[in-house]
């Protein structure tokens, strides 16, 4: 007779660990990571992209980070479409700000509506001691009890995997956890070099006859070109020192604030300024040890062209779309999210094909520990006959 | 408490109140019953008034609270053309605002009612304003901003750009039961968290507000219906279904690849384990413990 002898040494179908996974897979099976004896000098809170060696941060959140390929790359400008109410893009501004304060880096805040100390005094706290858990196939190993009516019967080796894959993280710990409900120490901000700048304080500066710009983006601009220049990021002073990323936050680009009537008017007078702007700032950020995140209120703006061309010539672009307000609060469908994402854009960098997430159907939600952006999955309910008349879709955890 | 009356005092940044309303019904009421109410309280309040006149801003007002609403009229010579006006619609920029709000010198920082803020609209540019409105509420001189916005008088790209600077909306809409409107109002707090709420209430004729009943937002929720479960497997003309015997029967087939149960809790389980062979004999298996090696004379 035939000897049933099962050999298991390697890894199996069961994954345990999470990397961002290759194209077309839908579990990720391998927990490889490229050992790369590069001569990328490494700069604390960055790590190389395992596509395409890219030099990445966190945004401070890691399900954004798998999201947009692992991380943001350094030299590349992040586009967020801000919600109704800019709720949750302003808690993505602190994090993103809060994650390059835990990492040392420096950071550039601008705002033409709070003070960029408001937004600072906001930041939510770390959570330095171990790993808030990320919602792993450990929690969801069962015992194989065949009273559990959980276990299967015939599929028992798929049972601890959970039935889709909703969490979205990377493995190695790159970004770090926040607490929300509690505000970052002073002495840990204290720590980290800050610029400022606040639009109603900021001297006019002429921008002269030719350029698009309006005066406060064009003031803006020289400022981020001042500090990057000034505190050698784009290489200026010599290497004995030691090299660190900058972060620039640059929230509500586009609202009347800044001057520009973007949002007020179908064809704004100053149709071109924020695209001028956008596009210096992404100069900027390429020939420097830079990376940016930019909010817009695009739900204002009138003009899909302009934001077409807003998108365009920002690298990666996301957009957030909260319940808040609208009948998909009490939809049944949307009950455990606060909003959905869209991912816009995606960045090509030095290679041909891009990281896109497998779905595109995000929803994200609010944790006091936790940014969680997750796939909506959706399924038949059992109960509705096979060739129905009535079906009703419920999302899948 | 009072749907208006209800401001909080937030340190660093003046909360701004836009009511919006329209042709159906005019939100003038509200805001003099807020003014109203603010002088209750014993706040200085200064209206910057353009549509309606000073007698009938006023009122019937007497006394102490006459004396602490101080209206800046521009309803008579709103853009200054017979050199006779007391407050122009070009005099709405920071500078002379924070003029004429210091001129009064009070302990608490006044209230600023802009009666209304669709006047303003039409003779400023909306960046302008906007500017003008963030000015003020830094610069402290101002401790409230109370404007009237006529959301069917500018196209919807303008009410929201200045809805997006308040801190509060109310947005009016009448009902078809006479004096009762309804009130939706959107607050968002520092901290990011928005509240809706929306709430019926009428005016008595001294201008207090009743608040009738909050529109609960449970009843809007769809109910979800349990639908009846259709069997599958009537109405057909095979059978499909199962006896308890048969079912018993069914049970009882062993399948293949079925383990034992320490195998599947091994094979589930692995972890950080390193492999292990588990040997489960088959049915056909001849399983002989002594070693078919031991008489090899090697």
């Amino acid at each position: 007779g035939t000897a049933s002898a099962v050999c298991f040494g390697g890894s199996m179908a069961a994954p345990m660990k999470n990397t961002s996974a290759p194209a077309g897979l839908s579990f990720n099976s391998t927990s490889f990571q490229k050992k790369s004896r590069s001569k990328l000098v490494s700069i604390p809170g960055t790590r190389p992209s395992v596509q395409n060696g890219q030099l990445l941060v966190s945004t401070g959140v890691t399900s954004l980070d798998y999201v947009i390929g692992g991380g943001l790359a350094v030299g590349t400008l992040l586009l967020i479409e801000e919600d109704r109410y800019d709720s949750y893009s302003r808690m993505l501004l602190k994090y993103f700000l809060a994650e390059g304060v835990v990492c040392g880096h420096e950071l550039f805040v601008a705002s033409a509506w709070d003070h960029p100390d408001e937004i600072l005094q906001e930041l939510p706290a770390p959570i330095l001691d171990d790993v808030a858990s990320v919602t792993s196939m450990e929690d969801q190993a069962q015992s194989c009890d065949p009273d559990n009516p959980e276990s299967m019967k015939i599929a028992w080796r798929y049972q601890n995997l959970p039935k889709v894959q909703t969490a979205l993280a990377s493995s190695a710990r790159f970004g770090h956890y926040y607490d929300v409900s509690k505000t970052m120490d002073a002495d840990i901000l204290q720590r980290s070099k800050i610029h400022m700048f606040f639009l109603p304080e900021e001297a006019h500066s002429e921008t002269g006859a030719l350029s698009p710009m309006t005066e406060a983006y064009a003031s803006l601009l020289k400022s981020i070109h001042g500090v990057i220049h000034k505190e050698g990021f784009d290489g200026a002073t010599p290497q004995s020192k030691v090299r660190n990323i900058m972060r620039l936050g640059l929230h509500s680009l586009g609202s009347t604030l800044w001057g520009d009537d973007l949002c007020c008017r179908e064809k704004p007078t100053h149709g071109h300024a924020l695209t001028t702007f956008l596009y210096a700032l992404r100069g900027l950020l390429r020939s420097s040890l830079t990376v940016a995140m930019v909010t817009i209120p695009s739900h204002l703006i009138q003009n899909r062209a302009v934001m077409g061309r807003i998108t365009r010539l920002s690298d990666t672009a996301i957009a957030l779309e909260s319940f808040r307000g609208s009948d998909r609060e009490t939809n049944p469908l949307y009950k455990d999210y606060h909003g959905l994402l869209h991912v816009r854009q995606v960045p090509h960098l030095n290679c041909l094909v891009c990281e896109v997430p497998d779905s595109k159907d995000l929803a994200f939600k609010l944790k006091r520990k936790q940014f969680t952006i997750e796939v909506i999955h959706f399924f038949f309910q059992k109960k509705n006959p096979f060739f129905g008349f009535s079906v009703s879709f419920l999302p899948l955890k | 408490p009072s749907i208006v009356a209800s401001h909080e005092r937030v340190a660093f940044s003046v909360p701004s109140y836009f009511t919006t309303n329209s042709v159906h019904y005019s939100g003038r009421c509200l805001l003099k019953s807020y003014i109203r109410a603010a002088l209750k309280r014993d706040e200085v309040v200064h209206v910057l008034g353009f549509e309606v006149s000073e007698e009938e801003t006023r009122g019937d007002l007497d006394g102490s609270c006459a004396e602490r609403l101080l209206f800046h009229d521009g309803y008579k010579d709103p853009l200054g053309w017979r050199k006779s006006a007391s407050f122009t619609a070009h005099q709405f920029n920071s500078q002379d605002l924070t003029r004429i709000l210091r001129q009064t010198q009070q302990p608490k920082a006044p209230v600023l009612v802009i009666d209304s803020l669709s006047w303003l609209l039409r003779h400023h540019d909306p960046v302008a304003i906007c500017r003008s409105l963030q000015e003020l509420r830094r610069g402290g001189a101002v401790r409230t901003i109370v404007g009237l916005l006529h959301s069917d008088l500018h196209n919807t790209s303008t009410v929201d750009c200045v809805s997006h600077l308040a801190t509060a909306v109310v947005t009016l809409a009448p009902t078809s039961q006479g004096p009762l409107a309804v009130a939706k109002t959107t607050k968002r707090t520092k901290s990011g968290k928005v509240t809706q709420d929306e709430e019926l209430f009428s005016i008595q004729g001294d201008l207090t507000v009743t608040i009738h009943r909050t529109v609960s937002q449970a009843g809007k929720k769809q109910t979800e219906q349990e639908s009846s479960e259709a069997d599958p497997t009537a109405n057909l003309t095979f059978n499909l279904r199962l006896s308890d015997t048969e079912r018993e029967a069914k049970e009882k087939v062993s399948l293949p690849f079925v383990f034992s149960q320490e195998k599947k809790s091994a094979l589930l389980h692995k972890g950080q384990r390193s492999g292990r062979i588990l040997y489960v004999p088959d049915a056909n298996d001849d399983f002989d413990q002594e070693d078919p090696d031991d008489d090899l004379d090697v």
